[in-house]
């Protein structure tokens, strides 16, 4: 154990300062009688401690430092204003850490939803929609059309799933149980105005019971809005024809207006023709309301002798149905897109978007009310349409004969060949129609028509015929009976006169004739250049020309000449045999163009020869040469790490958005951690 | 402890501003000391004890137990002295050389001088012990308190220190005597 002497030093400090117990403190002494070195270990320590007071004691901080402490301490810590001190204090609740938390996923949330374009859309809107569509009033009858405009909305929800992808089946109760009743009060009732009635109460009924007072409203107003189905719920436009044989054509029409009159109808349009014996025939258009149509049709016959009529009801419910609710459908959807246009400021492209999908639906609903008027006057009036022919009392009068011919004209000379057929032109020849025409290309055609007096005909026809290569003639005799009725025309007294023949004529030039075979082969040889000029020699030769030719020459040496022949038919196995001797002839195929209904003259006729002379090439291809590799192996590595780094780019993109979720999760929760730990 | 005086370590550790002020009304003459002792100068101290004062406010959470939180703060305010004062050696040595070489003005300054530098030998924690007790005169209870002492450690230690300054200062005492 240490003694005292050995610790002089801490005793005698302790001593000075007054935290010896008076057991130490006499023990101390006790020692000091006894010990020298001590005693002057004590007086010195006494002048230590003496000097240390005096010169510490100035050094201590001044009176007003406590002071100067606290308000530099306020000063670098401001106090927190009443809100934020209320927001620190309620950090400080569980619940209140759980709810920022949930609210910062939600806000999370509804970002993703604003920048992926989700729909957020609000339930009752689409319960809305259901219920003012089912409202529309139905007959019992068109029950299908109604189903059937759903599921065609559903198409059109297919199309834009942001607002009405899931309203599909009509899953409003109100709805449902208005088909249900509407089922009944169409088997139970049997006048349908007063089943339509009975339905469109059972409506109203049913939407006050749904909860919300506004849907009501919106379903009210709907039911309002469409009374006329309720007063004439089928539409049905009828209409009838009658043919009728009378004495006189004008009185006949005065009696029909003033039939038409009586009945509050009107004449819509009428029509005449004076036929070739001077009688008349024509065609009258009444409108008459439907309910007056029987008693009209029954004047009308009375006009004369009744040959045919027919009456034809067409109903159009279930289309005109159809179309009005499309057309609502359609309206609400306007009203949709109008808002979003008002509220949402979303992308420019989805903005344009939806303008185009607006006026998209606007042209829909102009036409859809354009249909509906169509139909409500159809059905507003019926039609009569009354054909009248006076009646045949004589023979025809004459037989005209009518030749008409037509032919197509090969000419070398397109230009030279329709001057010198209008050049033919004469009192007895007329050219009716003649036209040069010259297209972008270059290419010339000509059409032509003429009228000739019949004992012209053939020297006229022969002579255009001698113009150029004559294809496709054609000829067709018409016997036209003039006047009476054609059921007559057996009788001898009829006289017979040609007319004049009405002749055709189209013109374009050798070249674009179609050939009649097609042939084309390869050749190989040594001296591609040689080789095609003898060809161009050969069909000269032969009385063909070369239509064109193409040379040209690669890098590795290979050099190919295309050339293209046109000979006739009689000498193509002539030049076919002397092929042979330029070279090695390759991969013949014969293409043959039977024409049946043309009248070819064959051994004129042209046939095409597509020839392709070549020669092989080096055997080593310049591509396949030890630099060529190598660009090739670094064209293809550079692409190769082109596409790893859009990849990375796409798993970037891909996890960024979550790593920044995650970091703004961790943070949150260290702060509520923190916020925690300094709660008791 | 003094309970009421832990329900005020308590309250300053949850945010109770009023509690904190008090804390630096009572205790920040104590963190002077000890910086004092650190550094030996008075201005430097006084921005220690302001810094740590406001680290403590913004790091109060980090306390557990608020029986600790005193030496908690002495703490804070040696680690932030031993810094300024780390930073402070790497001045050049030539101006640390020139100080004692310096003509002393008068007696007493020379005794100041050979003071503070025999101070400046002194560990760290012993300066610590000799400014709490000789600037404020605390009791040793509190001073074991503050540094996280015990009383025969708290014993030793003034009585080294005062040792060491004895010898290093003799041939001064010696010249004034």
């Amino acid at each position: 154990m240490a003694t005292i002497h050995d610790e002089i030093d801490s005793w005698l400090v302790a001593d000075l300062h007054g935290e010896l117990s008076n057991s130490e403190r006499n023990a101390l002494h006790a020692h000091l009688v006894d010990c020298g070195a001590c005693r002057k270990t004590h007086q010195e320590i006494k002048v230590m401690n003496k000097i240390l007071e005096e010169t510490l004691a100035p050094q201590k901080p001044d009176p007003a430092f406590e002071q100067r402490m606290l308000a530099g301490f306020r000063n670098r810590v401001p106090q927190r204003t009443g809100l934020v001190k209320l927001l620190v204090g309620l950090m400080r609740l569980r619940a209140a850490q759980i709810a920022a938390v949930a609210a910062v996923l939600l806000g999370l949330v509804q970002i993703g939803r604003m920048i992926t374009g989700e729909p957020a859309t609000a339930p009752r809107e689409r319960e809305r929609y259901a219920q003012v569509e089912a409202t529309a009033p139905q007959p019992p009858e068109s029950r299908p059309s109604q189903t059937g405009a759903l599921g065609r909305s559903g198409g059109i929800a297919a199309g834009r799933p942001q607002d009405f992808a899931i309203e599909e089946p009509p899953a409003s109760p109100a709805a449902r149980s208005k088909f249900q009743r509407e089922g009944k009060a169409g088997a139970t009732t049997v006048a349908p105005a007063k089943a339509a009635q009975a339905e469109t109460t059972e409506s109203e009924a049913s939407v006050a019971s749904s909860e919300s007072s506004a849907n009501a409203e919106q379903a009210g107003k709907s039911s309002v809005e469409t009374p006329a189905p309720e007063l004439a719920n089928r539409k049905l436009i009828r209409n009838a024809t009658v043919d009728l044989e009378i004495v006189s054509f004008d009185n006949a029409v005065q009696k029909i207006t003033a039939f038409a009159n009586e009945e509050h109808g009107y004449v819509a349009t009428t029509g005449s023709e004076k036929q070739a014996n001077g009688k008349l025939r024509g065609q009258v258009v009444v409108k008459v309301l439907p309910e007056s149509l029987d008693r009209f049709l029954q004047k009308v016959r009375s006009l004369g002798q009744l040959k045919n009529q027919t009456l034809g009801t067409e109903d159009v419910t279930k289309e005109y149905f159809d179309t009005d609710a499309r057309l609502k459908n359609a309206h609400v959807m306007e009203q949709r897109l109008i808002e979003m246009l008002k509220t949402k400021t979303g992308k420019v492209s989805d903005l344009l978007q939806v303008e185009k999908e607006l006026g998209r639906i606007r042209e829909e609903i102009e036409k859809m009310q354009g249909e509906l008027k169509y139909w409500d006057s159809r059905v507003q009036f019926a039609t009569v349409t009354i054909s009248l022919a006076e009646k045949d009392m004589e023979e025809p009068a004459a037989f005209l004969i009518r030749e008409r011919a037509q032919l197509a004209l090969y000419a070398p000379d397109v230009e030279k060949t329709y001057n010198e057929i209008k050049s033919l032109a004469s009192p007895r020849v007329q050219i009716t129609n003649a036209q040069l025409n010259r297209d972008y290309s270059g290419r010339v055609s000509a059409q032509m028509s003429m009228l000739i007096a019949p004992e012209e005909s053939d020297g006229v026809i022969g002579s255009v015929k001698g113009f150029g290569r004559v294809e496709n003639f054609q000829t067709q005799t018409q016997r036209i009976a003039q006047g009476g009725n054609a059921g007559a025309a057996g009788s001898e007294n009829a006289r017979t006169k040609r007319d004049k023949v009405d002749l055709n004529i189209a013109i374009s030039r050798e070249e674009q004739e179609q050939a009649f075979q097609q042939t084309s082969l390869r050749i190989r040889t040594s001296s591609v250049d040689e080789k095609a000029k003898e060809l161009g020699a050969l069909a000269e030769k032969q009385g063909g020309r070369v239509r064109s030719s193409t040379f040209n020459r690669d890098p590795d040496g290979r050099a190919v000449a295309n050339v293209s022949l046109r000979v006739p038919m009689k000498n193509y196995l002539a030049i076919m045999q002397s092929l042979d001797s330029l070279g090695k002839v390759e991969n013949v195929s014969v293409q043959r163009q039977d024409r049946t209904d043309a009248q070819i003259d064959e051994a004129n006729a042209p046939a095409d020869v597509s020839i392709q002379v070549y020669t092989q090439g080096n055997i080593v291809s310049q591509e396949s040469s030890l630099l060529a590799t190598l660009r090739r192996t670094l064209a293809q590595s550079a692409g190769a790490i082109m596409w790893s780094l859009r990849m990375i780019g796409v798993a970037i993109a891909f996890l960024a958005p979550w790593a920044i979720a995650i970091i703004g999760v961790i943070w949150i929760a260290r702060r509520v951690i923190r916020a925690r730990q300094s709660k008791p | 402890m003094d309970p009421s005086e832990r329900e005020k370590y308590q309250a300053a550790i949850h945010g109770d501003r009023e509690a904190f002020e008090m804390i630096i009304r009572t205790h920040s003459r104590t963190l002077f000391a000890i910086a004092y002792g650190i550094l030996q100068s008075p201005e430097e101290a006084e921005d220690i004890v302001q810094d740590s004062l406001v680290k403590a406010w913004k790091a109060r959470w980090r306390v557990r137990d608020p029986g600790k939180f005193p030496a908690w703060l002495a703490t804070i305010a040696r680690h932030k002295a031993h810094d300024v004062f780390r930073k402070r050696r790497t001045v050049p040595l030539s101006e640390q050389v020139t100080e004692p070489i310096e003509p002393e003005p008068a007696n007493t300054s020379a005794l100041d001088q050979r003071l503070h530098s025999a101070l400046a030998t002194l560990p760290e924690l012993h300066r610590a012990a000799l400014t709490l007790r000789y600037f404020e005169e605390m009791d040793y209870r509190t001073i074991e308190n503050s540094l996280g002492l015990t009383n025969g450690a708290l014993r030793g230690i003034l009585g080294r220190a005062l040792a060491l300054m004895r010898k290093q200062l003799r041939p001064a005492l010696a010249s004034i005597d």
